[in-house]
């Protein structure tokens, strides 16, 4: 049984494609066999965040069109085995993304032995975000800890729970993470930003992880090598622990509480 | 071997009594230009409001020597907007004979009439005996309260048809409760509430913790875009309607 987890918000720009990118790098380093799907069709980024952007000849809406087959449209890694890649088409739009076309894709990776899938859905609630959350297992909704990215989050949690295949057929509802990203423990602090405890307070689904805010993100995209595999930094820390949540384990929180600056300056060597 | 009583197979058909729930429209004017631009107003900001409940046009308000409407294109006109019509009830002889023939059926006092200015006419002859005997008036079967106890999330309705509504868990900025008749929600009531949908004044809304974007009873809204009072934000607090036309709002 493969298990199909999107990675939606709702709002823009708030990092579902650094996370599908993390979250799928850490489960295959993990062992367990994945493929990450960009649902952005005509906005794709997934492939520059996942490096393999050259190396992009068939894509996701060729495979539900049948003009290639699945095996010519999955890219492997570079970085970790047991990942796969499918890209969106750059060159359409949402509307070639049908609901059987999906369905066939993704039964046809469970066929193929893929533990987990990951989407990436694109922002809205329109139709790309819906056929993104529509096959869902497991949901992580991606919020940065401002008012509009949790109002936007809690739009696509109701959207979840009336429009997924699990809600409409009355079967057991998709299980929902929160994931707050870009977050500061400075400016959460000092009353700036909204606390991860204030955006669990209003959208009541388990935390997940807390990513802080990094200039190590940035610097990853540029690279092409997704966040988690910068070695020794807070966020591919926290997305290490969110892995190890995601697959049961208990991990503290770490990075989310602040701490005068001399401290901080000897763990992080003065950023 | 034990014996097993065959179960006995469910009759084709079987009679049980039943009450349906139902929308009033009620003619004040049959003049087809008044009617067309008010159904077009009325409807215009909530065109999916009424998801296909049945309506009975109800014609006592009407004078007495008032022309019939145009029944059928006022059924199709209500039925595009998610209304089924299927009756008129307290109709004078002519307009009850042209709603006869528009199909819609007649009913005489199936209701408990509204503003009639005049004492009914003699007996009319029945045009539609039938239908009229079987739905004879019966006392009102309260509606059941409607239950909510997952969070209503930003987008999200809810509409308690004909009696109150209980929430559970918490009421989203964005999420919209409404209920013809009280709202009760035992967590934060953070989005909007609108109690009385249909014009009931005496409903109330009752929270544990207000904090809401608009409460509305009867038609008659408040928003908050300036602080709410210290003695009810973001405590237990019920709001009601004084002198129908004024929303009060008092700590619990």
């Amino acid at each position: 049984m493969a298990t199909i987890i999107t990675i939606t918000s709702g709002k823009g720009g708030v990092g579902k494609t650094t996370t599908s990118a993390s979250i799928a790098s850490g489960l295959a380093m993990r062992g367990f066999k994945t493929a990450v799907i960009d649902f952005d069709v005509g906005l794709r980024n997934l492939d520059l965040i996942m490096g393999c952007e050259r190396r992009v000849v068939y894509d996701f809406v060729n495979v539900i069109q049948g003009d290639a087959n699945l095996h010519q449209a999955l890219i492997k890694d570079k970085h970790a085995d047991n990942l796969f890649v499918l890209p969106a088409s750059q060159t359409r739009d949402k509307d070639a993304l049908t609901e059987e076309g999906v369905e066939k894709v993704l039964k046809e990776l469970e066929h193929q032995g893929f533990d987990y899938i990951v989407c990436d859905s694109p922002a809205g609630i329109e139709h790309g975000a819906v056929m993104a959350l529509t096959f869902a297992d497991e949901a992580i909704v991606v919020t940065n800890p401002e008012v509009s990215s949790v109002r936007d989050s809690d739009r696509i949690l109701g959207i979840i729970q009336s429009k997924s295949r699990r809600a409409v057929e009355g079967r057991e509802p998709v299980k929902e993470h929160l994931l707050v990203t870009r977050y500061s423990p400075k400016r959460a602090h000092e009353g700036e930003m909204l606390t991860y405890t204030d955006i669990q307070e209003l959208l009541r689904i388990p935390l997940l992880g807390v990513i802080p805010e990094s200039e190590a993100v940035l610097h990853a995209s540029n690279q092409g090598i997704p966040a988690i595999h910068q070695k020794d930094t807070p966020v591919a820390d926290a997305y290490l622990d969110a892995i190890g949540r995601f697959l049961g384990e208990t991990h503290p929180l770490r990075f989310v509480d602040y701490e005068k600056p001399g401290l901080l300056k000897r763990l992080f060597g003065g950023k | 071997m034990p014996r097993r009583r065959e179960p006995r197979p469910a009759p084709a058909l079987e009679l049980k009594t039943t009450r349906l729930a139902g929308i009033q429209v009620i003619l004040n004017s049959a003049e087809h230009a008044a009617l067309e631009t008010h159904i077009s107003t009325l409807f215009a900001a909530t065109p999916d409001f009424f998801g296909g409940e049945a309506a009975v046009f109800e014609c006592g308000r009407l004078p007495a020597d008032a022309p019939a409407p145009d029944w059928a294109w006022l059924a199709q006109e209500l039925q595009s907007r998610g209304l089924n019509p299927f009756a008129v009830q307290n109709a004078s002889n002519e307009l009850a004979a042209a709603a006869a023939k528009a199909g819609l059926l007649v009913l005489n006092a199936a209701a408990p009439a509204p503003v009639v200015a005049e004492p009914a006419p003699e007996p009319v002859p029945e045009p539609l005996p039938e239908p009229a005997a079987a739905l004879a008036p019966q006392p009102a079967v309260p509606v059941p309260t409607r239950i909510i106890d997952k969070p209503l999330r930003s987008g999200q309705r809810v509409y308690a048809a004909g009696g109150d509504i209980v929430v559970l868990a918490a009421v989203n900025p964005g999420a919209e409760v409404i209920a013809d008749g009280s709202i009760h929600v035992y967590a934060p009531l953070k989005g909007r509430a609108l109690a009385g949908a249909r014009g009931d004044v005496t409903a109330r809304i009752f929270t544990t913790h207000l904090e809401a974007e608009l409460v509305s009873i009867a038609g008659v809204y408040r928003t908050f875009d300036t602080a709410l009072d210290a003695a009810v934000a973001k405590k237990p607090a019920q709001i009601r309607l004084a002198d129908a036309s004024q929303i009060v709002i008092e700590p619990l």
